[in-house]
């Protein structure tokens, strides 16, 4: 059901073609600028941190993915502040489907092919710069932890925009600044005070999208072992979406007509 | 023991509205103080709805019937009191409730905004996992007697507001519940589609669905229930059945005049002692009892007084009945709550 | 008189700000997320010059001055502009705005206008917070500091226009979302908002100097520094003010064309 409900959106997005090639070159774009960024500071210095350029490219690459996961899978909770407000969260309420997957696909970010694509192409790049020492088990964890980082970061999506419950405006201002706030952790953590890590790596886990599973990945730094951790970060992400999507709907008020 | 299909008890819903004053100063005090007003949208409603019953619930603008249709539906949690509705706590049980149920509210489409409205049915299948033979069954029946057979391909922001509800319908019915909400099923509808929505309706609860309808049109329930519940301002003032109210209402008829010329309003009332006679002289209104003076009488002897430029004739909607039951002209029903 | 005509323009600001303030959480916490990326950036640039060798000619302090500089332009003239015009377009909504008896263009650059007076104190709260935290930038002397100011006013236009501008291609796709991204990306790079042009390679600092976007991180952090003064700021301001002139008549251009579109076609 859910899967048709997106598909379906496919369908009605690509009634206009020359717009969907506009929106995947602007966000490739878009995906590109943290990458000259990148590129310009790795010009003019060997590593940050002691992190190199390749080690860097690949936790961006996560938080690229990340996006476009959330872009794909999520998108629609993006329109719940005004599905709030206006009162149209009604339907979703009469109909015997958790409400939280029937916002998530209430709509599809078409973005979601140029943040993706340009997320892939990074991350095979950096993979095979990066020499690492593959054999079957570590590609199967790899494999758990990747998948569940993407988790990580589509339920952090949801949950900032759960926020629409409490706040009541009409546009997510706040969850995109949440959103921004996963960007800090396109580059190394260790840059950050005790502080601030503390708090990405736990409160609001958007470490665990990028940095932990490369760094485990790469067997790089002291705390790589916090990698193998992440599928538990996804269960407390999931579970805090979910609890936040029934508690905010309690005080859902649906509008005046 | 048979326990009502529908069932509410004390049921409260209150808002909390931000008491702001006006303009900047009012929003950056509001900020500080955090003052609210509280507003008992429904306040004790007690109601029993049997199975396969057709209830009307009407009450004037703000009454509390939206919020009613909410509070039943799972979509608002009740501030207290109890709801059940075939064995279910709506909102605490939301998709156990789902199922059982079909809501239409008229002022505001549930297809979705961008898909052909054949797409929105298909998904509506899944959603319910209605079996693909009842659900081939289903959508051809009510394509007949709704007539969908050409809005199915059309996206769902293209339809007028006519086709829309039609489809609404259909929507809320794929999956043939045994409880249906109607919220303003009929408004903005032209005559012709209005009938045809009535007399959808009427096989609806001819096929032993329950109904609750709520609306402003009395003519939507005449035809469709037989029971009649009276909200206004969140409580339950009247609740009997339809016929006793009809009879009641049919007494009285207004009778809106322009004369000619401006005439003595006290001659009328002496002409036609027992109605109730306002306005001015050069334009006023007779409200009488049908079984008293028929409209013939009643022209009459206007005429006999004046010459009449215009007139025309008022049977009593919503607002009127309402007044009645205030007035103490309806009889209380044993499960009435009286104000 | 022109307070008569500017009315209904103040209005309008007002109204702007107003609204803003109304949805003031969500206003309030974005403007704090944005601290998030500048924040991102100070860090990695302490890290980067802790050794206290200078990078492409910045040391620590000059680069925090930098950043702080291109933080305050990115603040002003957030996306609010474009993103409700370009609902109000698409929804066909435009035509309300048609009947009010003001111009358009004049009518978004007032709407704009009463939003930076809320994101320049915005700004200038995270920037205080900022220099507590990472510690002081070197202030520039009085007659720079007058170069800096008058640079950083004409941001304001400057960006507006370019935004404007993009809005406008509404009326030509349904697809303002990836348009919106474009011109973000394009001018996040070109600006030198994202890292001082003297960090690309020559081709790319070349298409940075002859677009307009320099002149909206670039040039004022750049007259801040120091790193352009005397005839060299009064040139860069003087090209500020070329592409403000060229892309207002552009814009307003583009309008009509566009305006004639939507009566032609009914939107
Ligand atoms: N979401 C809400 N927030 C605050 N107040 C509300 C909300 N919904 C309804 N109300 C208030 O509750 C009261 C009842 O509203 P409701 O929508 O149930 O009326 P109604 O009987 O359906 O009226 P109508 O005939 O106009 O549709 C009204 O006074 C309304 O202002
Ligand atoms: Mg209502």
């Amino acid at each position: 059901m859910y899967r048709r409900s997106l598909g379906a959106h496919v369908r009605a997005s690509l009634e206009y073609e020359a717009d969907f090639w506009i929106l995947v070159f602007g966000v490739g774009l878009s995906q590109c600028v943290g990458l000259v960024f990148i590129g310009a500071v790795f010009a003019k210095v060997p590593h940050i941190n002691g992190w190199g350029l390749w080690e860097v490219v690949l936790m961006y690459s996560m938080m690229t993915i990340g996006q476009g996961c959330s872009e794909l899978f999520a998108e629609g909770s993006w329109d719940l502040p005004m599905l709030v407000n206006r009162g149209e969260l009604d339907r979703m309420l009469v109909r015997p489907y958790p409400v939280i997957l029937q916002v998530c696909s209430f709509r599809l970010g078409m973005n979601a092919f140029g943040t993706l694509a340009v997320g892939t192409v990074l991350l095979v790049t950096a993979l095979a710069r990066l020499h690492v020492h593959w054999t079957p088990a570590r590609a199967a964890i790899a494999l758990l932890v990747f998948a569940s980082a993407l988790v990580v970061k589509v339920s952090l999506t949801v949950i900032a925009n759960a926020s629409a419950f409490w706040l009541r405006g009409t546009i997510s201002t706040f969850a995109a600044g949440a959103d921004q706030l996963g960007d800090l952790t396109r580059y190394p953590l260790t840059i950050y005070g005790v502080g601030l890590r503390a708090f990405l790596s736990t409160a609001v886990p958007f470490a665990f999208v990028g940095f932990f599973p490369a760094a485990w990945v790469l067997g790089h730094g002291q705390s790589a072992w916090v990698g193998l951790l992440t599928p538990l970060a996804a269960a407390y992400c999931v579970t805090v979406a979910v609890l936040a999507f029934r508690f905010g709907l309690r005080r859902y008020d649906s509008a005046g007509n | 023991m048979d326990e009502p299909l529908i069932r509410a008890r004390a049921l409260t819903k209150t808002f909390r509205r931000p008491d702001k004053g006006p303009g900047l100063a009012g929003s950056a005090r509001h900020l500080i103080t955090r003052k609210y007003t509280e507003h008992h949208a429904i306040d004790g409603i007690d109601l029993d709805v049997a199975a396969g019953e057709a209830v009307a619930y009407v009450g004037r603008n703000g009454a509390g019937k939206s919020t009613t249709v909410k509070l039943l539906t799972g979509i608002l949690v009740p501030s207290s009191g109890e709801v059940r509705v075939a064995g279910v706590v709506p909102h605490q049980d939301r998709i156990a409730n789902a199922r059982n149920i079909g809501v239409v509210f008229g002022q505001r489409t549930q297809l979705w905004w961008d898909l052909p409205v054949r797409e929105t049915f298909t998904l509506l299948r899944d959603m319910y996992r209605i079996p693909p033979e009842r659900y081939r069954a289903t959508l051809a029946r009510l394509t007949e007697v709704l007539d969908l057979g050409p809005l199915l391909p059309v996206t769902g922001r293209k339809l007028s507001l006519g086709q829309r509800m039609r489809a609404d319908l259909a929507a809320a019915l794929l999956h043939e519940p045994p409880i249906v909400y109607l919220d303003e099923p009929t408004i903005g509808l032209d005559i012709e589609v209005k009938d045809r929505v009535r007399e959808f309706l009427r096989d609806l609860v001819a096929n032993g669905t329950t109904v609750l309808l709520t609306t402003h049109d009395l003519g939507d329930i005449e035809d469709v229930c037989r029971r009649i519940v009276i909200v206004d301002g969140g409580r339950i003032i009247h609740d009997g059945p339809l016929a006793a109210v009809r009879d009641e209402l049919a007494r009285e008829r207004s009778m809106h005049v322009q004369p000619a010329v401006p005439v003595d309003l006290a001659a009328i009332r002496a002409a036609l002692p027992g109605t109730e006679v306002s306005g001015e002289p050069g334009e006023f209104s007779i409200r009488f009892d049908r079984f008293a003076y028929s409209a013939g009488q009643v022209a009459a002897a206007v005429m006999g007084l004046a010459e009449i430029r215009d007139f025309r004739i008022d049977e009593p909607g919503i607002e009127d009945v309402v007044r009645r039951v205030y007035e103490g002209g309806l009889v209380e029903s044993p499960t009435g709550a009286p104000a | 008189m022109p307070s008569v005509a500017m009315r209904p323009y103040l209005a309008i600001a007002r109204i702007s700000w107003r609204s803003a303030l109304a949805y003031r959480i969500p206003f309030v916490l974005s403007l704090c997320m944005m601290v998030f990326n500048l924040l991102a950036m100070l860090s990695l640039w302490r890290v980067l010059l802790a050794s206290g060798h200078p990078l492409a000619g910045f040391t620590w302090p000059e680069m925090r001055a930098y950043l702080l500089v291109s933080f305050v332009t990115g603040c002003l003239v957030s996306s609010f502009t474009d993103f409700t015009m370009a609902f109000r377009i698409q929804s066909g909504l435009v035509a309300l705005d048609l009947t009010q008896p003001v111009h358009y263009q004049r009518a978004r650059f007032a709407q704009c206008l009463g939003m930076t007076v809320l994101e320049s104190a915005t700004a200038a709260v995270v920037c205080g917070a900022a220099l507590a935290a990472f510690g002081a930038i070197p202030v520039p002397a009085l007659p720079q500091l007058a170069l800096f100011l008058v640079s950083l006013v004409a941001v304001v236009p400057l960006k507006f226009l370019i935004v404007y501008s993009s809005g406008l291609l509404c009326f030509w796709t349904h697809n303002y979302l990836g348009v919106s991204f474009a011109r973000a990306a394009v001018s996040a790079v070109l600006s030198g908002a994202l890292v001082p042009l003297v960090f690309f390679p020559g081709w790319l600092r070349i298409l940075a100097e002859v677009l307009p976007f320099q002149g909206i991180a670039s040039t004022p952090a750049l007259i801040y520094l120091g790193q352009a003064s005397g005839w060299d700021a009064v040139r860069l301001i003087g090209i500020q003010l070329l592409w403000i002139a060229v892309l207002w008549a552009g814009a307003s251009a583009a309008w009509n064309a566009a305006l004639r579109r939507l009566t032609i076609h009914g939107g």
